[in-house]
């Protein structure tokens, strides 16, 4: 162990790999300092955990009916959760939820981000009216509130899981298309871009290599804080009933499903709720933690 | 036969809705392997040329010559191979996400260069570097070790001519010197033909053959080194500059 963080710490390195791993590493050690992006990141391991282990985690089949049994309180012995008006067990059909929640998330921080830094980094480095015609399709999208536009590519796509996916990474680009785009206005017109534009680099090595490296922490970070709006416009696109469909267990339509009971079954609704909320509040914990790691302006040189 | 030629150079461009008129007018020659000093005070136009040169700001009349054939517009690969300029803040013009390898092996994978691996670890031996800092990032580097990596990367390409804009004035003293005689042993070696900017009398002392006196984007005047260290300018702003950097240039 103390030769493997002596490996890490080396001052001069011996390999690219030996490089990157060291500069992480310390960005590690940056990071576990702050107590609070720990809790964040321990919350983001554990929904891991859970979607990977689901089917030892859970109790009962996430899909079985048993209307014998249905809204049983939390602390019924076999449903700790309590069960919904179909007799299924809460706590199966959120372990099994933050499957699909995962899945979404994943996908939207793939696709989203990508086209962002693309068309942000793109338009930052030409300008002209190359970043005219770019930002203005921006802000087009900016002008929508996301819900509504998601709302609206549902509606035309159809529903179902893939289409919700699409619908929240068409409307969540915008705001990192933003971001790319200021970081590229400031490096663009630096001494290291203007010494590789000297060596004869054409513009898309230089926005690919040299440009999107300086864009990708405040991307990151954005992304992260981002993530919770994600897991609740996916929730809200379930609860409208436009985004997975019954009888997945997926937690947007657990609550809208619990609604009709919330006074007096209020478990129903509020589980799958509680879920979304300790979710989003890891992912709000670890990107304020990651802010702190990763922005250059905080590191320091 | 010139190495650079510039006649009546203009660069003008607008900023913040006027027009500066950052270089006026101004001719030099810069002979083969010979060693040529823009000298003035900041905002004097003597780093714009060189901008110019590579293409970085614009030309608005005149004509930049390399090698005896018009500069192309943009300047392109032939250009990069001919042409390299070394910035003046070593803290700004390395990649700061980019290892020291990285940095200098982008210009052979550029120009479709093999054999990187021994190409790097000879530019670092070149300019005094130990080859185990080839990994590392520019924060783990010094002011003065920076500008190092900054030569090295201008010399990947075995450029002829080196385009020097005040490399030491971000360096303390100490630094400075030692930098200073890297260059001129890399211009040795090589057979380079330097055209370097300072606002310094004695560094340029040191380093140039000749040197052109600049004030607001105009050239005031030409001496040669000889006329330097005797004193024999011809025109006020000269002298004025001369005597505020004669007392160190004496002790050099």
């Amino acid at each position: 162990m103390a030769t493997m963080t002596e490996w890490l710490r080396d001052p001069s390195p011996s390999s690219r790999l030996q490089a990157r791993l060291g500069q992480s590493y310390l960005a590690w050690l940056r990071m576990r300092r702050n107590p609070l992006a720990m809790v964040g990141l321990f919350i983001i391991l554990l929904l891991l955990a859970m979607a990977a282990f689901a089917p030892w985690l859970a109790t009962h089949d996430p899909l079985t009916q048993n209307l014998g049994q249905r809204l049983l309180p939390p602390g019924t012995p076999g449903h700790w959760l309590g069960t919904d008006d179909f007799g299924r067990d809460i706590w199966s059909r959120i372990v099994y939820g933050s499957r699909i929640t995962l899945y979404i998330v994943t996908l939207v921080a793939v696709t989203a981000p990508l086209l962002g830094l693309m068309i942000g980094t793109v338009a930052g480095y030409f300008g002209g009216w190359v970043d005219q015609v770019l930002m203005r399709i921006t802000d087009i999208f900016l002008a929508f509130p996301r819900l509504i536009l998601a709302l609206a590519l549902v509606a035309v796509l159809g529903p179902g899981i893939e289409n919700a996916v699409l619908a929240i990474a068409l409307t969540a680009w915008p705001p990192y298309a933003r971001v790319a785009r200021a970081e590229t206005l400031t490096v663009r017109t630096s001494d290291y871009i203007a010494a590789v534009r000297l060596q004869g680099a054409g513009s898309g090595r230089i926005i690919w290599g040299h440009v999107m490296p300086m864009c990708l922490p405040s991307v990151i970070i954005r992304v992260t804080l981002d993530m919770a709006g994600v897991i609740l416009i996916a929730a809200g696109l379930g609860f409208l009933g436009l985004g997975v469909q019954p009888p997945t267990p997926e937690w947007g339509l657990m609550i809208s499903s619990g609604r009709k009971f919330l006074f007096e079954q209020w478990w129903v609704a509020t589980m799958p709720g509680l879920a979304i909320f300790i979710v989003s509040l890891g992912f709000n914990l670890l990107g304020d933690g990651l802010r702190d790691v990763l922005d250059p302006r905080s590191s320091g040189k | 036969m010139s190495m650079i030629e510039i006649e009546n150079l203009s660069v003008h461009y607008p900023a913040k809705g006027q027009l500066v008129r950052a270089v006026e007018g101004v001719s030099l020659r810069v002979g083969e392997k010979d060693s040529f000093g823009l000298v003035g005070e900041s905002g004097s136009g003597k780093s714009t040329i060189l901008r110019a040169i590579c293409g970085l700001a614009p030309v608005s009349a005149g004509t930049i010559r390399i090698g005896g054939e018009p500069v192309p517009t943009p300047r392109g690969r032939a250009f990069s191979r001919r042409v390299q300029m070394v910035f003046q803040d070593p803290y700004a013009s390395l990649h700061p996400r980019h290892t020291l390898d990285r940095t200098l092996s982008e210009p052979l994978a550029i120009h479709g260069i093999g054999g990187s691996d021994a190409r790097v670890v000879r530019a670092l031996e070149d300019v005094g570097l130990p080859a185990a800092f080839r990994f590392r990032y520019p924060h783990q580097l010094s002011g003065g070790q920076r500008q190092r990596v900054a030569i090295a990367r201008a010399l990947m390409l075995e450029p002829e001519i080196l385009l020097l804009d005040e490399p030491t004035s971000a360096l303390d003293a100490s630094v400075q010197a030692e930098t200073l005689n890297l260059l001129n042993r890399l211009r040795a070696e090589r057979g380079l033909t330097f055209l370097m900017v300072s606002h310094d009398l004695a560094v340029i002392d040191h380093m140039c053959d000749r040197v052109l006196v600049m004030q607001h984007g105009r050239a005031v005047e030409e001496l040669t080194r000889e006329a330097l260290a005797g004193a024999q300018m011809k025109t006020d702003y000269a002298r004025t500059l001369f005597e505020a950097s004669a007392d160190r240039m004496l002790g050099s």
